[in-house]
C-alpha cells in the first residue's frame, strides 16, 4: 500500500524589536544571566503589562505579507501551564482573536507550486531559559528571553514531504525578512519549528495519529526528522512494531531517532481565558493603512523589475532577489554607478563570493551601497583597476566607513596614465625575463604573460592593462 | 462533573484536593453546567462577537529599551540564586 504524509508546521518567529512584548526590557540576545529583566517580566505579583505598538505592526506585517486577513480587534489570552522558565505560569498569547488568519504561501518544489493555506498568525510572548548543568540539585533560571515578542505562524496540514517542508520554511524565512520584522535565523534560535505528521494510505480523507516533534531548529533537522518520522509511523501501520499515540516528541539529531516526551496537550489542558490585564487591541483604518504602505516590493516584483526595466539576465536576477539585503545593496549601488550590469556583476561576482569565503549569510551583508556604487564608478571610469577595486572592497567588508577614492588615493590605488613610467617599467621587465622575451619572439605567445605580470606587479595594479600590453608588445617588436 | 475530568484538572493545576474538596467542586460545576446549557441554548451563531463589555481598548507603548533594575535589585526576595540566576529545584534527571 501506498501512504502519504501529512504534515503542519508551527513556525515561531522572534520579532525584530528593541524592547519586550509587555515591558520595555531590552529584547537583545547575549546578555549576562536576568540582566534584561523587570518585575513585569520575571512575574512578580501586582505588575501589569502594557503592549509594545512595534510587535502589533509586525504581526499585522507578518500577516499581509502572508496573504492573511488582519482581525481588526485582536485580543490576548493566558495558557496555562506549570514550568520555572514560565514566571506567571501562564504564557500571554492569542487564541480567541489572533492578529491574522486564513492566508496563504506559494512554495514551489521539484513537482511544481502549492499553495500551503496559513491557519493563524498570533502574537506571544517567549518562555525563559533553564540551565540544568551548573548544579546537581538544582535548576538555574535566566528570564533575559521571557517576554521576548514572537510570532507563531501556524500552517493548514497542507504539507506532504520534507522538499516541501524546506521550501515552505525558505519561502517564510524570505518574505518575513523581506519585511524586516525578524531576523529568521534558525542557527540563532530566532526561529523555531514543531512539526506536527501522520501518515494515512494515499487517497484517504481519514487523518492518521498525529506526532508533534518540538523546537526543531535546523531545515537539515526538520528534513531528517521528517523521513525517520514518516517510516516509524508506516512501519508501526504495517507491521505492527508499536502502537502509534498521539505526544509529543524530541528529536535526537545526533542519534538520528525520535523519543517520546509528553503525551500531547489539548487545547483544553492549556485552559485558555481572555487576559483580563489586556484590553482589545483596537486597529484603526489609519494604522491599518500605514502599515499596508510600508510592505516591501516582493521578490516576484523585484525579479520582473531587474529583468524588464534594468535588463538584468534571468540568472542575475534570481541571484539577488535571493535576499532583501543583497537587492538593497545592488539598487543602491546602481542608482550611484548609473549600471545596473556593472552593479549586479560586483555584487555576484565579488560580494557574494567573499560572503561565502567569509561564511556569511547573505542578510549579514554589511556594506553600505552607496559606497559601493562609488567604487564601481571608480573601476567603470578607469581610475582605479579591477584588481585593485577587489582589494577596496575586501577593505570596505572590515570597515564600513571607507569612502573608496579616499581609500584608493591613501593606498596608491589610482591608475597611472604616465606612459614614460610604464614604458621605464616595461624595459626593466624585458631586461629581466630574456628566456620569456626569446619564447614570445619564437611563437610562443603566451610567454609574454610573465613579462605581462612582472610590470603588473611593478605598477601595483595601477595601469590599464590594454596600455600595458601594447606598449609591451611594441617594445619587444622593436627589439 | 465526572470524577475523571476532576482528577484531570487536578493534575494539571499541580493541586492534591481531599474528598471533601472533590464533593464541594463536582457540586459547584453540576451547578454551573445547568447554568451553561440554558445560555448554549441561545443561537448566537449570527451575533458578533464581544470582546469586552465596556468599548475599551488597550493602550500601547512604543519600542524604547530601558533598563531600570539591576539583577541585585530583582533579586533581594529570592530564595536562592547563584551567579545572576535564580535557582529551584531541579526539574530534569
Amino acid at each position: 500500500m501506498n501512504y502519504e504524509t501529512v504534515i503542519g508546521l508551527e513556525v515561531h518567529v522572534e520579532l525584530a524589536t528593541k524592547s519586550k512584548i509587555f515591558c520595555s526590557c531590552n529584547a537583545k540576545y547575549g546578555a549576562g544571566p536576568n540582566e534584561h529583566v523587570c518585575p513585569a517580566c520575571c512575574g512578580m505579583p501586582g505588575m501589569l503589562p502594557v503592549v509594545n505598538k512595534r510587535v502589533v505592526d509586525y504581526g499585522m506585517k507578518a500577516g499581509m505579507m502572508l496573504n492573511c486577513h488582519i482581525n481588526r480587534t485582536t485580543t490576548f489570552d493566558k495558557k496555562s501551564y506549570y514550568y520555572p522558565d514560565l514566571p506567571c505560569a501562564y504564557q500571554t498569547t492569542q487564541w480567541f482573536a489572533p492578529v491574522a488568519v486564513n492566508g496563504t504561501v506559494e512554495i514551489e518544489t521539484s513537482k511544481g507550486k502549492k499553495n500551503i493555506r496559513i491557519k493563524q498568525i498570533h502574537m506571544e510572548e517567549d518562555a525563559g531559559k533553564l540551565v540544568h548543568d551548573i548544579a546537581e540539585d538544582t535548576t538555574h533560571v535566566d528570564f533575559n528571553r521571557t517576554s521576548v515578542p514572537l510570532i507563531e505562524i501556524v500552517s493548514q496540514p497542507d504539507l506532504s514531504s520534507a522538499e516541501e517542508v524546506e521550501a515552505y520554511l525558505e519561502r517564510l524565512k524570505m518574505l518575513l525578512r523581506y519585511a524586516k520584522v525578524a531576523e529568521c535565523a534558525m542557527e540563532h534560535g530566532t526561529m523555531r519549528c514543531d512539526v506536527n505528521l501522520s501518515v494515512r494510505p494515499e487517497g484517504s480523507d481519514q487523518l492518521g495519529v498525529r506526532t508533534e516533534m518540538k523546537n526543531m531548529n535546523s531545515i537539515e533537522a526538520i528534513k531528517h526528522a521528517i523521513e525517520y518520522e514518516t517510516a516509524r509511523h508506516i512501519d508501526a501501520i504495517e507491521n505492527g512494531t508499536e502502537v502509534l499515540v498521539q505526544e509529543t516528541r524530541r528529536w535526537d539529531d545526533i542519534k538520528g531517532k525520535s523519543f517520546a516526551m509528553r503525551n500531547k496537550e489539548t487545547a483544553g489542558d492549556y485552559r485558555y481565558f481572555p487576559d483580563p490585564n489586556l484590553m482589545p487591541v483596537v486597529i484603526d483604518d489609519a494604522w491599518y493603512d500605514s502599515i499596508q504602505a510600508s510592505l516591501p516590493e516582493l521578490p516576484e516584483e523585484k525579479y520582473a523589475r531587474y529583468t524588464e526595466q534594468l535588463g538584468l539576465s534571468e540568472y542575475d536576477a534570481a541571484q539577488l532577489v535571493k535576499s532583501i539585503a543583497l537587492c538593497e545593496c545592488f539598487e543602491a549601488a546602481h542608482a550611484v554607478c548609473g549600471s545596473a550590469k556593472d552593479a549586479a556583476n560586483w555584487m555576484i561576482s565579488e560580494i557574494m563570493s567573499i560572503l561565502n569565503q567569509r561564511k556569511m549569510t547573505y542578510d549579514m551583508l554589511n556594506i553600505n551601497g552607496t559606497s559601493l556604487g562609488e567604487l564601481i564608478k571608480l573601476v567603470m571610469d578607469g581610475t582605479v583597476g579591477r584588481a585593485n577595486g577587489k582589494k577596496i572592497l575586501n577593505a570596505m567588508f572590515e570597515d564600513a566607513s571607507i569612502v573608496p577614492a579616499e581609500y584608493a588615493e591613501k593606498n596608491g590605488y589610482i591608475m597611472s596614465n604616465d606612459t614614460g613610467l610604464i614604458e621605464q617599467v616595461v624595459k626593466a621587465a624585458i631586461e629581466a625575463e630574456p628566456k620569456a622575451v626569446a619564447d614570445y619572439k619564437g611563437g610562443k605567445e603566451k610567454a609574454i604573460m610573465s613579462i605581462f605580470g612582472r610590470c603588473m606587479k611593478e605598477l601595483k595594479g595601477n595601469c590599464d592593462p590594454q596600455t600595458l600590453r601594447t606598449i609591451l608588445i611594441d617594445t619587444i617588436n622593436k627589439m | 462533573m465526572d470524577r475523571e475530568t476532576l482528577r484531570r484538572l487536578e493534575l494539571l493545576n499541580q493541586l492534591k484536593l481531599t474528598e471533601e474538596q472533590k464533593e464541594e467542586i463536582t457540586a459547584f460545576f453540576d451547578c454551573r453546567e445547568k447554568d451553561l446549557a440554558v445560555l448554549n441554548a441561545i443561537d448566537t451563531s449570527q451575533t458578533e462577537r464581544q470582546v469586552h463589555v465596556m468599548p475599551i481598548m488597550t493602550v500601547v507603548r512604543e519600542d524604547i529599551a530601558s533598563q531600570p533594575f539591576t539583577v541585585e535589585e530583582l533579586q533581594k526576595g529570592a530564595p536562592d540564586t547563584d551567579q545572576g540566576y535564580w535557582c529551584v529545584p531541579r526539574v530534569v534527571e
